[in-house]
């Protein structure tokens, strides 16, 4: 058993991410015992558009918002749930976490923890879910801007899709796991729109080395990898609230100047491993198959590697 | 003065024919029309290559593009009806009359052709039946047959699927029958000789290489709780309790639970080298962590899995594999090896009645059989004695002298008391009579017989009915483990609890099972990646079961 190459164990901080509800992950993520949960299901704040179109109701919307620690520090969270309508923003979806991060810039805490698994707006409240996105970039800016660090974590089945990319993207820090994807299009929107020639979304593994954790992590789309257990994203949170860049106007401008390098350099790449190649990566094809100490390894190795600004 | 040649000329003279359109013996992919319209002569019995898994698909391509005005009324003799042009040609009239066992992916729409009277049917047969039949009274005239390679005298390389060639090219070539075979590629030495030559008379170089189905790949992230609680039953309730060392898996989630489930629950109980030792089975990469954890001696294989040559290939000790490395599987052989020397069977089904037997058509489809009832079947002919056999028989009530009683082989049907879309598995009537009667068939099609069923597992218990002794007791015990379906909820509540009593219904928690325990965690890999890094990289997934 001990030799075993998966883990096995009953431990909560060693089950899978991926696996995991919403709960179990903050539950685990945070100093034992330490969760409290604000407008919790017993409260029953529900979608009021979803009736009208026949569809179940949950009682927290699909996502759990509250405060726990953090190694000893308080911080407030944020997990969507993905089993939910795939962890799509609608009214109070987005409201609840809207009100998370405008109570932050009260509370201070040492850092809000936003736990995406989403599929982006729910169709059904779609005006007040592009709403809620905007809310909720505006936000974080602004807490951010009082130097309260917000760190992603994606590596749910849902992935982090649509308006939730695009929050990813306002993030202080970015943790991702081999499971998760990121990006704003999903496989089967790009097809549908483009062609199956552009983009075969049934093509698996297309999908995970153009959206996937690896990908986001060579390029800087993220800037930490971890394994897919609890644990490997609490080390990761913490490490990465204490690297989080301050929010001014130097960061933004490194940042511009980041994303322009990677377009010049990028930009007229046919498929990720072309990327890979260019950023030193010798054995690009060998990539999805390595495991996160080899990954490590190689980004450790590679002369372009880790990508700052945000 | 009588002719005994009569067949052996007419066989000369089709490769004759044939020799018009080949070089030797090879010819190329664009002469195949003309030579099978050369050999094929109308009326002929011909079997198609279409295994479970490997297909000769370039030579249907070529049948299906054969003129009917030359080529008409064949019957067709294959164990499996897989691509459209299996059944292409009973419309195009090329092909009248049809004996086979397995239609899956073709099951709805062979269903249309039979109440159309498209297809003359002989009989839907398992897949022992209908080799031995290819001895006896269905023995093809020509045989069309799939390698991976050859050389130019014909031998041929199966791959690691070589599943049911050798029997078909046995019952041909040496009863005056034309072998033609299809490969990827003509080598100049081939990496084993699966076949020889000189029962293969004509090598086609296929334009593209012959399509292989992965049939035997279950995603371990979609292994539910449900299912998992019905292995821990299984294991707990039926592995552990017989003893069960030699057994074969039906392909369903259900089974690939419990092979999850060896390494970390089964292993707790403390069962490792007690059961699942030896197996007749595909290579399932579900079985990866047991055999990696070193539960697993041998396993005999039917064909092979797409994704797992590598694997196989480093691992000789379990598999069987020829000199050139790579897995040798033989459908025949696997078949009678999990009939008469596998003490369980255990396998999922659609439908199950009041009696015990169970069905997988309904009635749009016509599935076919394969192998589960070969192995879900008591073999009669069996006569050496094992613990789990003995003690299966004993519990069928065997009176008399010992010496003179017989074993049991264990048929373990695994259910949920509701399948897909939540259409109920337990049912008073079996579609399949429904379908009998609508294709005026003289047998209805019976995957597993009641007398030849032991236990069903649902997620509400397991019911022993080699422990029934009347046709009441055994109704009831099925109706004890069919949960909320029609027939459970008619069931007789005191003559359950009675039967539970003596042990005939066990439910979760007289096994000592907590429901509540059955949890993913439990699995020994929880994705396909989790089964790449218990193979040490060797196992290479389609890219359909991919997400990294």
């Amino acid at each position: 058993m001990a030799m075993s190459p998966v883990s096995l164990s009953a431990d909560p901080l060693d089950q899978s991410w991926y696996e995991a509800s919403a709960r179990a992950r903050l539950d685990a993520l945070v100093d034992p015992g330490s969760f409290e949960e604000f407008l919790g299901p017993e409260q029953r704040v529900m979608s009021p558009h979803l009736p009208a179109f026949d569809l179940p109701r949950a009682f927290d919307d699909g996502i759990v918002v509250g405060r726990g620690s953090l190694g000893g520090s308080l911080v407030l969270l944020a997990a969507q749930e993905g089993r939910f309508m795939g962890g799509a923003f609608g009214e109070i979806h987005g409201a609840k976490l809207v009100g998370l991060l405008r109570a932050a810039l009260q509370v201070r805490p040492a850092a809000v923890l936003i736990l995406f698994d989403t599929g982006g707006v729910r169709l059904q409240e779609a005006n007040a879910g592009e709403t809620a996105i905007a809310e909720i970039m505006r936000a974080i800016a602004d807490l951010r801007r009082a130097g309260v660090p917000v760190i992603g974590l994606i590596g749910g089945r849902a992935g982090c899709y649509g308006g939730g990319g695009l929050i990813a993207g306002t993030c202080s820090r970015l943790v991702v796991s081999e499971g998760g994807r990121i990006s704003v299009s999903g496989p089967e929107v790009i097809e549908t729109n483009k062609g199956a020639e552009e983009f075969d979304s049934r093509d698996r593994a297309l999908v995970w080395r153009t959206m996937g954790g690896k990908h986001r992590r060579l390029i800087g789309g993220a800037d930490a990898f971890a394994d897919d257990t609890i644990r490997a994203f609490r080390d990761a949170a913490r490490e990465q609230i204490g690297k989080a860049p301050a929010f001014d106007l130097a960061t933004l401008e490194a940042e511009q100047a980041r994303l322009e390098a990677r377009l010049d350099l990028f930009g007229d790449a046919r498929d990720a491993t072309e990327i890979w190649s260019r950023l030193g990566v010798n054995d690009p094809a060998a990539v999805p198959g390595l495991d996160t100490d080899r990954f490590d390894a190689l980004l450790a190795r590679l002369p372009e590697a880790p990508h700052d600004a945000r | 003065m009588a002719d005994w040649r009569v067949q052996r000329k007419a066989r000369d003279a089709r490769i004759e024919r044939g020799r018009v359109h080949a070089e030797g013996k090879l010819v190329a992919a664009s002469a195949v029309v003309d030579l099978l319209e050369a050999v094929l002569l109308p009326g002929d019995r011909v079997c198609l290559e279409g295994d479970n898994q490997k297909q000769a698909d370039c030579l249907a391509r070529g049948l299906s593009a054969c003129d009917p005005v030359r080529v008409h009324d064949l019957h067709m003799v294959q164990s499996g009806i897989v691509l459209p042009e299996h059944l292409d040609i009973f419309e195009q009239g090329i092909a009248r009359r049809l004996d086979y066992s397995y239609s899956g992916p073709q099951g709805a729409r062979i269903a249309r052709m039979l109440y159309g009277g498209q297809i003359a049917l002989g009989a839907v047969h398992t897949y022992l039946e209908l080799f031995a039949r290819y001895f006896i009274d269905l023995t093809p005239n020509v045989a069309l047959i799939a390698g991976v390679s050859a050389d130019r005298d014909g031998n041929l390389y199966t791959g690691p699927n070589t599943e049911d060639t050798p029997t078909v090219v046995e019952a041909t070539a040496f009863k005056n029958g034309v072998v033609i075979a299809q490969v990827n590629a003509i080598v100049d030495r081939v990496p084993r000789v699966d076949i020889p030559g000189d029962r293969v008379d004509f090598v086609v170089e296929a334009d593209r290489p012959f399509y292989v189905e992965p049939l035997f790949t279950r995603d371990p992230a979609a292994v539910t709780e449900t299912q998992i609680l019905m292995a821990m039953m299984a294991i707990k309730g039926i592995y552990a309790e017989y003893g069960i060392r030699r057994l074969n898996h039906g392909i369903g989630f259900g089974t690939a639970a419990i092979e999850l489930l060896l390494p970390t629950f089964a292993e707790r109980l403390g069962l490792k080298g007690k059961i699942a030792t030896h197996w007749a089975l595909n290579p399932h990469p579900s079985l990866i962590p047991a055999i990696e954890s070193g539960w697993v001696e041998q396993i005999h294989c039917f064909g092979s899995e797409v994704g797992m040559d590598r694997y196989i290939r480093e691992r000789p000790d379990v598999f069987f594999t020829g000199s050139d490395g790579s897995l040798r599987s033989n459908r025949a052989f696997c078949q009678t090896a999990g009939l008469y020397a596998c003490d369980l069977f255990i396998g999922s089904t659609l439908q199950i009645d009041l009696q015990g037997n169970s069905s997988t058509v309904t009635t749009n489809r016509v599935a076919g059989f394969g192998g589960a009832p070969n192995m879900g079947s008591d073999p009669h002919g069996r006569r050496h004695p094992s613990d789990p056999w003995m003690k299966a028989g004993e519990e069928a009530g065997g009176t008399g002298d010992p010496a003179l009683r017989r074993g049991r082989k264990l048929v373990v049907q695994l259910v949920e008391t509701f399948g897909d879309k939540l259409v109920p598995a337990f049912v008073e009537r079996l579609d399949a009579l429904e379908l009998a009667r609508k294709l005026d068939l003289e047998l209805a099609p019976v995957m597993v017989y009641a007398d030849d069923v032991t236990h069903i597992v649902t997620e509400e218990g397991i019911a022993n009915l080699l422990l029934c002794r009347t046709l009441d007791e055994r109704e009831q015990a099925i109706r004890g483990v069919a949960g909320y379906t029609d027939v459970g909820r008619g069931r007789d509540h005191a003559m359950v609890e009675a039967l539970r009593a003596r042990k005939i219904i066990r439910r979760p928690e007289d096994l000592g099972i907590d429901p509540l325990d059955a949890d993913r965690s439990l699995l020994a890999a929880r994705s396909i990646k989790d089964l790449v890094h218990w193979s040490g990289g060797l196992y290479e997934p389609p890219a359909k079961f991919r997400n990294w």
